[in-house]
């Protein structure tokens, strides 16, 4: 599913102070694409991440997610959006402490009405998809980072999103298990997930085939990698 | 469907939550228990007065009209009724004559003695001068020897019946029956001792157990028969509204006392339903204000309950962050922890009553039977669950109006 961003603009105020966190962005991604976005402290990256993740809406401009323009929703169809179309995976991995790997992961599909039957299966499925289907019973407190990552991909993918976003995913994990991390992200978009992944990290950001980097709420560049057409050579 | 999932995930949460909080979950409910303990306490004493009332009275009949000089319960102008003549045993014969649909008629008078047997003494016992038609215009009986006969009226005979309460001070260990003892300066003989009745007396009603029955005629012999005031026991026909014959027996009575139609009655008809009035108009009263105080302290637990859950709230804004950028909507955050506070306010409910339980049964041990019936036990759980909601509420929403960027942001 393509979203595209029109003439976005974001504002706040910080203390007194208005701050333009996103100037007159405009930005198209289509399905299936691999996106990175990129940019130093202060670019606007994440407030970039909160409206295309549905959880901000833009002070002007348009948002249409698949032909639904987000950008006009109250906050419980902002919900329904988020729960359908958006699998987020955050930095601090962001999983209920209380809940075990198996309920994280149904979560979603728990507010989004699937019959527990159904959840079962769905939720069993993402799991094994990201290789823990023998921790699936523990509390995220008893798993090492890449784990909960792991567990916090699987719950991304669990509802089938149109979109992947993944907010610095490595930012808490070693490099090993960073790597480990954005193979299965790599595998998701192989097997046609969209993916969008906000980084500052070089490295990371080099698996995207298109990196959108910003600069004071500006987008300062957007280009298709060297990999992006390796890729489009070997589906060749 | 999707509300029902929400609902389910949202009980889940909320048990969760209460588990892993237990000792701040068993102070804030503390105060849910003490007020619904307290609530179920008042109301099931209340009821317990009431049963014990409407028992002690029941002695009085529930179909039999009294005809006396002053109506029992007074309200208005004291002085009207207190000018007012006496009844006298010669009206009572007068409408036992006219009023020929009567079950029965009784006159009785009374008076306060010392009574005394052997070396003990009781102080102002109230004697019934009565008739043996008594047996029929009151429902107590006798539990031990015999009621007076009208042989014992006619011959003036100095025989009583005593209360149990008599029985119980006087007598001790002794059998009563057929032992002499002195009622003033007469000597009588005990030939009966009657039922307990269970007393009115805290009400300041009468009380029934501390009565002693002798012969009408027996009565006038000992403590003199001039100028004194009966009241006359009507008992109604079964076959007849209670309020027609009153109208009868009003009706009779002004053609006794020759009442002209411009004059008011100059006598009044009582009857048991006008005590239980005066007691519901008072009780009523008593329950509201205990009901008001013990409410007063559910509301109290209330707050601590409100305000444990915007610890929880602000607790768990993060996760409250987490389930809302996964798709949780407002409805489904703000029932998550209503259920919460609910879930608190049910446990806290059903100890409450627990401990009602106890108290009713020290109540009943020690004061009067008192038991917590099955409708106070619903009023109870539905008022927790009430205090549970409406104490939850304000945080619930809160929660529920949170912004998601910001709740994840929360450190």
């Amino acid at each position: 599913m393509a979203l595209e961003i029109r003439n976005v603009n974001k504002t706040y105020m910080m203390g007194t102070e208005e701050v333009r966190a996103l100037q007159d962005v405009s930005v198209s991604i289509k399905e299936n694409e691999y996106v990175a976005i990129m940019g130093p402290s202060g670019s606007g990256k994440s407030t970039m991440m909160n409206v295309l993740g549905c959880l901000d809406t833009p002070t002007s401009g348009e948002y249409h997610l698949g032909g639904q323009d987000v950008s006009q929703m109250n906050d419980d169809q902002l919900a329904d959006v988020r729960n359908q179309q958006i699998g987020f995976v955050f930095q601090t991995f962001n999983l209920i402490p209380r809940a075990n790997v198996f309920h994280n992961v149904e979560l979603p599909l728990v507010y989004g009405g699937v019959r527990p039957s159904e959840r079962e299966k769905m939720a069993e499925s993402a799991i094994e998809k990201v290789g823990l289907t023998d921790r699936k019973s523990h509390k995220p407190t008893e798993l090492s980072g890449g784990q909960r990552q792991r567990v916090a991909i699987a719950r991304a993918l669990v509802n089938k999103p149109s979109i992947i976003l993944a907010d610095e995913p490595t930012g808490n994990l070693d490099s090993t298990t960073g790597e480990e991390i954005m193979a299965i992200l790599d595998d998701l978009h192989k097997v046609g997930n969209t993916i969008i992944l906000v980084t500052h990290e070089k490295s990371i950001a080099e698996h995207a085939h298109r990196i959108i980097r910003l600069k004071d709420g500006r987008v300062e560049s957007d280009i298709t990698t060297a990999r992006a057409n390796g890729a489009a050579n070997g589906v060749n | 469907m999707k509300a029902l999932y929400d609902t389910a995930e949202s009980l889940k949460i909320a048990l969760a939550a209460i588990k892993a909080n237990k000792s701040r979950g068993v102070l804030t409910t503390l105060g849910i228990v003490i007020g619904i303990m307290a609530v179920v306490t008042t109301m099931t004493a209340a009821n317990g007065l009431g049963n014990t009332f409407r028992e002690s009275i029941s002695a009085l009949g529930s179909d039999v009209l009294y005809v006396s000089r002053r109506p029992w319960v007074i309200s208005g102008n004291f002085f009207e009724f207190r000018n007012r003549k006496n009844v006298e045993l010669k009206e009572a014969e007068k409408l036992d004559r006219y009023l020929a649909n009567a079950v029965a008629i009784n006159p009785t008078t009374n008076t306060n003695k010392n009574v005394k047997y052997r070396s003990s003494t009781l102080e102002a016992i109230t004697i019934i001068g009565t008739t043996d038609k008594h047996m029929m215009v009151s429902a107590s009986v006798p539990e031990s020897g015999r009621f007076l006969t009208a042989f014992d009226v006619q011959f003036k005979r100095p025989v009583c019946v005593i209360g149990s309460e008599i029985k119980e001070r006087l007598f001790e260990h002794v059998d009563p029956v057929n032992k002499r003892m002195k009622i003033g300066r007469t000597s009588y003989r005990v030939i009966g001792v009657m039922e307990k009745q269970g007393s009115a007396g805290f009400f300041g009603g009468p009380n029934f157990d501390r009565q002693i029955f002798v012969p009408i005629t027996a009565f006038m012999k000992s403590f003199g028969g001039h100028n004194r005031d009966f009241s006359i026991a009507v008992k109604a026909p079964p076959n007849i509204a209670l309020a027609d014959f009153e109208y009868e027996v009003t009706g009779e009575m002004r053609k006794i006392r020759k009442l002209r139609p411009t004059e008011g009655d100059d006598f009044s008809i009582n009857q048991m339903n006008q005590l239980v009035g005066a007691y519901n108009k008072v009780m009523g009263v008593i329950v509201i204000i205990g009901l008001v105080i013990t409410g007063i302290s559910l509301f109290v637990g209330g707050i601590g309950v409100m305000n444990i859950m915007f610890v929880s709230v602000t607790e768990r804004t993060r996760e409250i962050g987490i389930r809302k950028a996964i798709g949780a909507r407002k409805r489904a955050i703000l029932s998550q922890f209503l259920f919460e506070s609910s879930a608190i306010c049910l446990i806290g409910g059903g100890l409450g009553l627990l401990l009602a339980f106890g108290v009713a049964a020290l109540i009943s041990k020690f004061l009067m039977p008192a038991s917590v019936s099955l409708p106070i036990v619903v009023v109870a759980m539905c008022v927790s669950v009430l205090t549970g909601v409406l104490s939850g509420f304000i945080p619930a929403l809160k929660a529920s109006k949170l912004n998601p960027i910001d709740a994840l942001r929360y450190e």
